[in-house]
Formats: C-alpha cells, structure tokens, sequence
C-alpha cells in the first residue's frame, strides 16, 4: 500500500512565531496520521479559533474551521454522520477549557469517538496574551494585571471524573512522543484527550522550554494506566507543578454511536432513504 | 350540520391533555374536522388546565367564541369558562361537588360515587367524563371503546376492561337521565382518514419527509415535543436524536452532521434560539445546510412558557452576526407545515443556508385534523433535491491518496459562480479534502484578510438570495378579490385560520375583504410585494405581538406603512371575533 506523505498533508506554511511549540504539534499529527495509514481523504479535523485553530490553513484534510469553543460538538456531528471516518478536534486551552468548556465535559460523558488534541499554553496567544484557564493562580497577563486570582483548571482530572476513555499527556518539545499519544488517541474507540503542554515564546515568559523540561517526566512502562483512582492521582501532580508525559487512563467502553441500534448496519450518511411512511402516519389516526 | 366546541378542564396532572386528544380522534374517525387548543401553566401538578376542540364538517383551524359542551372536573373550569356559555350550552358536572346556580343545561353525572363504587382512581374520571360526552354528542360508543382498547393495548385485556367500566357507565348515565337532551353531532359519517396533528407533529412528519437524518434540541416549551415524538420514531425511521447539553452544541452539533453529508435540523424557543445565534451566522459563512425550528413563546426571557406570541419575528430575520443570507419561512396550518418543512430541506441543500421554519405554541400544540389523502399526495409528490452536492460513493478504504488525486482538480469549495451557489463535495471522499471556514476565505476555503476576495465572496453569497427570489420564493397567498374589497387583511404564519373565519362572517354581514397571508416571510421579492400593497385599499395588519413586526419588515421591505392594525400580545391567540369587531 502507498503511504501519504508529510507533502500530502502540508498546505500553506504556516504563521506561527519561530519557536511556537505549535510546530512540534502540526508536525507530530501529520507522523501520527501517516502512520495511521490516512490520507486526506480518509479523516475529518474541526478547528478551533486561536494560533493552534491556525493550523486548519497548514493541514490538508476534510475540515471545519469552526469557531471559539465549538469545535467538540462539530466534531460529535461528524461522527453521528459518518461514525467511520476518524475525527479530530484540534483546539486551544482557551477554547476547549473556557468558551468549549461546557461541551468538553458532555463530550466526555458521552464517550464519543473522537481525539481532542489540545495546545496547552496557558495564555490567549492569538488576542496578545491574556491568561487562560490553564494559567497558573498568580500569573499576570494583560487581563489579570495583579495576577490572576483563579486557580487553573486541570483538562486531565476533569475529563478523566467526566466520563473520557482515553486521557494522555506530550509536551510540544517531545514531537515523537506527541505523535505516538495522537497516534494512540485516534486508535483509541471512544472519547480521547490529548493536552499537550506548549510553550507560547511571545506571551507566556513563565511556562518555557526550559520551566517544561526540568518538570516533565514520563510514566514508567509499570504504571497502570486502567486504574481510574491512580489515574486521577497522577493527573493532580499538575498542581504541583509536576507533569507526567504518557497515557494517564485508558479504559475500553462502548463509545456513543457503538450504543445506538440504527447504526449497527451502516453509517447514517450511507444508509437509504426511510420510505415506510405508513408506519408514522398512521400513530395519528 | 355539525360545528360545536367541546371544553374539558380540571386540575392539572390529572390527565385532561391524554382525554382531549382521545375526544379529538375520535370526532375525525366519525367523519368530522378538529382544531384544538389546551391552555395550562407552566407547572406539573396544581394548576388549571383546559382543552377545548372545535368540531365541525368543514376544515377549521380556529377557536369558537362560544362553548357548547363544558365538561367541569372542578368547580374552577365552571368559574373561569362559564362567560363563554349560552342558554343552549351543555354542563356536565357532579352536583356532589359544587353546585351551579346560574341557569343552564346542567347534566350531573356522579363522577364521585361511580369512582367510589367501582374502586377507580381520580385520573378515570376523565374516562367518565368522555363516555358522558359521547352519549350527550350522539357519538358512537363503540369507537370510544375502541380507543381506550388501542390505549391500554400493551397493558392487557385486563386493565382494558376495567377502563371499559367507566366509559359505559358515563355514557348509561346520560342514556338513563339526559335522552332528551341528546345532539346528534357525532353522528357517524364516512369520510377519508384524518391524522390528528399538532404543529410540532406536523414539522416532525415534514423533516421525517424530507429524510433529514440527524436532529438535535434540547428540550425548550413550545418546541419539545418535536423532540421526544423524534426520539421515540428514530430507531423505527433510522434518524439519529441528540439531546445535547444546551443549544450552542445542538446547532454545532448539527452543522457537523451537516457538513458531514446528511440533512440535519434543530429545533427550539426564543430563549434557546438566542444561545444558537452565533452558529446561524456560522452556517452562514461556512455555508453549511441547516434547518431551524423555532416555535415562539412570550418573551423576553423566560417570559410566558407555556403561551403564545409571535413576538420574536424581527429577532429571526437579522439573527446572527454579519451579512449572511438566510431563508426565513412560517407555515399558516399544518398542512403548511408539513410542506414548508420538506420544502425548508430543499432550500437548505440547494442554497447551502440556514432555513429557520417559524412556529408558536398556538400552531405548535393545537391539533388540526389533516386528510391522510393529502399526506399521501404530498409524500408522493416531495422530491428529494440535495441541489448542488456533489453524490459521490464514499469509500474510506481509498486508494493512495497519490493515486486518488491522479489527474483531478483541485477541489473548490466556495466556487465564485453564476447563480452564487458552489457545488459541494460529501466528506471522505477519496482523492478530495477541503475546509468549511468560518473566517472569509478564498475560492479554495483558505483563510483571507484580503479585501478583493472578500467582496467576492460576500457578493458570492449574497448571489443566492437574489437567485432564490427567482426560483423558490412564493408570493404570499391572496383569500379573497383585493380589487372587490374595501377592507385588506395582511398577516403571517399561524394567524391564517381565523383571519379567513373573520373573512367568512365579515362576509356573512355584507363586507367583502381581501387576505394576504405571507409564510415566505424573508427574504421577500420587494416589487411584487409593493405592488399587492400600495393600493387604494384600508389595509389591517394582524399580528400576535405588540409592536406590528411584520409590518415594520414591510415598512423596511418596501417603504409602505400600513397604519392599521389588530395585535394581541396578552399570551393568547388572537380571536375572530377580535377581528371582526376590529374593522367594523
């Protein structure tokens, strides 16, 4: 079989500011989708609004750039649609944590098949730097000029308590093994979570290469990723400021169109037209 | 000849919604047209609730002032209905319960002691009660029991008998006391089948129809029934139904399924419609097909639940930001109802908008008796037209991408063409990609800040409506000969029915009038509407809302002001009598 290429994939060059860990993300789900045996073709993206939704001009593939915070219930759309075709949402904290917020938590209880990829640089990069739900409690941006008095969110142990079958974290700086975690995610049947921790070099001087590097650490090859108390245990260590890299929970469970009967035969977009009329009109007679 | 009201009222929660839809059934399976309409609070237990039908041999879709059969299951129904009686109209009641002083045709039935001595619970006073009315209309009780037979089908032959007691004792007391008083205007007569359908019924047939394949709500007054009836078929007619976690993901939630290839709608109230407006402008960029329903309660906010009005007319026209096309349609009856709904999915493909189908909760929830003959001809007439999408057979195992895209253009999605309309390719399939985009974009869908492409593409959209005006718009219906009438009605959507009664008796008093009734509301072809509006004529807006919104479109539209007009904006559905005492 011919395998795509990176060129299948690649479509204008992108905007990104030198050294944005979004390039380590556009590069590492290209990998992970040519290793998947896709195409452009043969998988669905919807795009968020924010630098990492920027990607829907850099990536050739059926698409929606969608609009802050809803791309989760475009990608369930897809789905129901066409519940074959893998789909992905590519989203920002931003937009998958404050505006998407809500549809993050019903996405999850649903367990419905689709891979969110979420760059996590804790700030809005794309309206110059405000802090996002990620931001550290303290963290001063534009917006929260005496620090910000939340405590940030935590996308792992949320979605993890919210019903998600598939939780891993990356770092934008380790491009293979964000591939290998989108990889795994797609793979995954059921609702997949992968927050990858990004530095944004223009607006976020706290949470750099460096701050990542010297606090990520990869969960050792023992780790009992089906554990669900463990699970929400290792996803806490984030408000220590540690960070473990890999798959933090998996667990197979039917996904959302695995329990609906009309779509046992085929998907809905490829199933004939209902014709029996009969059957409807005479209820009201 | 036959055209009675029946009313039955009762304390909330105690089953007067399940027993006047049984009465309205069976007054069609006698050969008989209904209109119906149930007033209730918005609340589960304690309230007041009352449904009234209008029978009569002809095709009706209004309300009559007077009540000719009250049926009372508390002392409150007598009380807040007896105003609309006159000396020849029927009360049944238990004289164990209240007592009625004034004077009227009373008839007592012992709705208390038949429960006592037969052991039934309260909520089967209502089958006493249409066994009593049966009796009282001439009726035939045979089908009465032969409905409460269908009802309680699945619960076994037992607990039919036992509800067959109290019919038969209802109606053996109105046999036994009342056969003086006995109107023959249930007599059985034969006629072609009839559907009892609400408004929201009658949209959900449509999208059935049309073969939409995915909708999405999320449970809002008046709208949810299209919901829940959705729900319970989606397995027998292979729909998918998404009850999502508010509106925002429901629209989004469809625009995906959309985008993916099927048709897809939402439906909604004002409240849940504003939570979806960001996405109808969304639709409206990324040009997206997608239908909306939305059935109008008294606003603003959460305003009147359970009431109607047709106060959110101007909010749907402009909704969404920035300058989209959309197409705005709002059936007059039912029978509206199914066909703009199948039309509304036609729209929707072929020009790649939001179509948004307008209802209240005086359409919405009111039953209307339709003919089965007139579903039949319209299921065989619709023809599915999903307008410019390109019908590929999806294949996911594809080829090599390589080999796929061997010798094929690159794929356009937002075209620039003749008619404004691009041609529009299912997702997956092999050899093509795209991206629907919800910033301006290029032919290609790529984002664009530049401002040559923008205007093409604005100018591109803007195409479609201009092309819709030529091929899909229908002027509005003329009743009556504007040329022979002095007086000039002029409404939309759900006010029809009783416009064209007012018409019928205005007439019957010697005064012709004219009837324009519009439910292609938006957007309207600008010079033949002028030209049915600017003559010498004493036109009368009628509208179920304060401000004369439709009017102010027309204004807007075509710089014609009408100055008259009849608005009821009190949560209740404008009357006929309203209207003929408005113009005389």
């Amino acid at each position: 079989m011919n395998v795509s290429t990176i060129q299948d994939f690649s479509g204008y060059d992108p905007t990104w500011c030198p050294g944005c860990g979004d390039w380590g993300i556009g590069v590492a789900i290209k990998q992970a989708l040519i290793q998947l045996g896709l195409n452009p073709s043969s998988v669905a993206a919807v795009f968020g609004i924010g630098c990492s939704g920027n990607m829907n001009d850099f990536l050739n593939v059926y698409a929606i750039h969608s609009l802050h915070g809803r791309a989760l219930p475009n990608a369930i759309g897809i789905k129901l649609a066409n519940h074959k075709l893998p789909v992905i949402a590519i989203v920002g904290d931003g937009d998958c944590y404050g505006e998407g917020g809500n549809h993050l938590i019903h996405a999850c209880r649903g367990n419905h098949d689709i891979t969110v990829i979420t760059h996590d640089n804790r700030v809005y990069g794309l309206t110059t730097g405000q802090v996002a739900p990620t931001g550290q409690k303290g963290f001063k941006s534009k917006s929260t000029p005496s620090g910000v008095i939340e405590i940030p969110i935590n996308p792992l142990s949320l979605s993890i308590t919210s019903g998600a079958t598939f939780v891993a974290q990356s770092f934008a700086g380790d491009v293979l093994h964000t591939a290998s975690m989108i990889k795994a995610g797609i793979k995954h049947k059921g609702f997949s979570l992968i927050n990858i921790l990004q530095p944004c070099v223009t607006f976020n001087k706290v949470n750099t290469y460096q701050y990542y590097q010297q606090r990520v650490y990869k969960l050792d090859e023992n780790y009992k990723k089906n554990n669900l108390k463990t699970a929400v245990e290792k996803s806490l260590e984030t408000n220590e400021e540690k960070f473990p890299l890999g798959v933090i929970y998996q667990v197979e469970k039917p996904s959302y169109t695995d329990q609906i009967s009309q779509l046992k035969k085929e998907t809905l977009v490829n199933k004939k037209r209902f014709v029996d009329f009969e059957k409807i009109t005479k209820l009201f007679i | 000849m036959t055209d009675f009201t029946w009313l039955i009222g009762g304390e909330a929660g105690f089953g007067i919604m399940t027993t006047g839809v049984v009465f309205s059934k069976i007054a069609t399976r006698s050969g008989y047209h209904i209109f119906d309409y149930v007033e209730y609070p918005s609340l589960i237990r304690g309230g007041h609730n009352a449904y009234e039908v209008h029978v009569s041999d002809f095709d009706v879709s209004h309300l009559s002032p007077t009540i000719d059969v009250l049926v009372c299951l508390n002392k409150e129904t007598y009380e807040k209905h007896k105003i609309r009686l006159t000396p020849k109209s029927l009360v049944i009641f238990d004289e164990d319960e209240f007592e009625i002083k004034e004077n009227c045709k009373k008839i007592i039935i012992p709705f208390k002691k038949i429960l006592t001595d037969l052991k039934g619970q309260p909520v089967m006073k209502n089958t006493i009660a249409l066994g009593a009315s049966i009796g009282i209309l001439g009726g035939d009780i045979d089908e009465l029991i032969k409905m409460i037979s269908e009802q309680f089908a699945k619960k076994g032959e037992a607990v039919i008998n036992f509800n067959k007691q109290f019919v038969q004792a209802g109606y053996a007391e109105v046999k036994k006391s009342y056969s003086g008083l006995i109107l023959n205007y249930l007599i059985k007569k034969s006629e072609g089948d009839k559907l009892v359908i609400t408004g929201n019924d009658a949209f959900s047939l449509g999208s059935v129809i049309a073969d939409c394949r995915v909708y999405s709500a999320y449970p809002m007054t008046p709208s949810s029934t299209v919901l829940t009836t959705l729900a319970a078929w989606q397995e027998k007619i292979g729909m998918v139904v998404r009850h999502a976690e508010d509106e925002i993901s429901v629209i989004n939630t469809a625009i995906g399924s959309s985008f993916a290839g099927v048709r897809s709608a939402v439906g909604t109230s004002g409240g849940g419609f504003a939570l979806m407006v960001e996405s109808v402008s969304f639709s409206g960029i990324t040009e997206i097909p997608l239908v909306i329903f939305l059935a109008q309660r008294p606003g603003p906010a959460t305003g009147m639940p359970t009431w109607t009005e047709q106060g959110d007319l101007l909010f749907t026209v402009f909704s969404g930001h920035g300058e989209f096309p959309k197409i705005v349609l709002a059936p007059g009856d039912n029978e509206e109802m199914i066909e703009l709904t199948a039309k509304a999915f036609n729209l929707a493909d072929i020009y790649q908008l939001p179509v948004i189908v307008m209802s209240d909760m005086y359409l919405s929830e009111s039953h209307k008796s339709v003919s089965k003959k007139f579903v039949d001809n319209f299921i065989n007439s619709y023809k599915v037209n999903r307008g410019k999408l390109i019908n590929q057979i999806i294949n996911n195992k594809s080829p090599s991408f390589a080999k796929a895209t061997e010798g094929k253009q690159k794929y356009l999605r937002y075209k620039i063409t003749e008619d404004g309309i691009s041609p529009r390719l299912i997702p997956g399939t092999p050899g093509y990609y795209y991206q629907e985009n919800s910033y301006e974009h290029l032919e290609d869908g790529h984002t664009t800040e530049e401002a040559e492409s923008r205007i093409k593409q604005v100018d591109k959209r803007a195409k479609k409506w201009l092309t819709y005006l030529k091929k899909d718009f229908s002027m509005p219906k003329v009743y009556g000969d504007i040329s022979k009438s002095e007086i000039v009605f002029v409404s939309w959507g759900s006010t029809k029915g009783v416009v064209l009664q007012a018409q019928k008796l205005l007439l019957e008093k010697g005064t012709a009038t004219a009837f324009i009734h519009f439910n292609h509301l938006y957007p309207l072809d600008k010079e033949k509407v002028t030209d049915l509006l600017n003559q010498d004529k004493k036109y009368v807006l009628v509208e179920n809302n304060s401000w004369g919104q439709f009017g102010k479109l027309l204004t807007m539209e075509t710089g014609i002001e009408i100055k008259e007009s009849i608005l009821r904006y009190d949560g209740r559905p404008i009357t006929v009598k309203e209207i003929v005492s408005g113009v005389r």
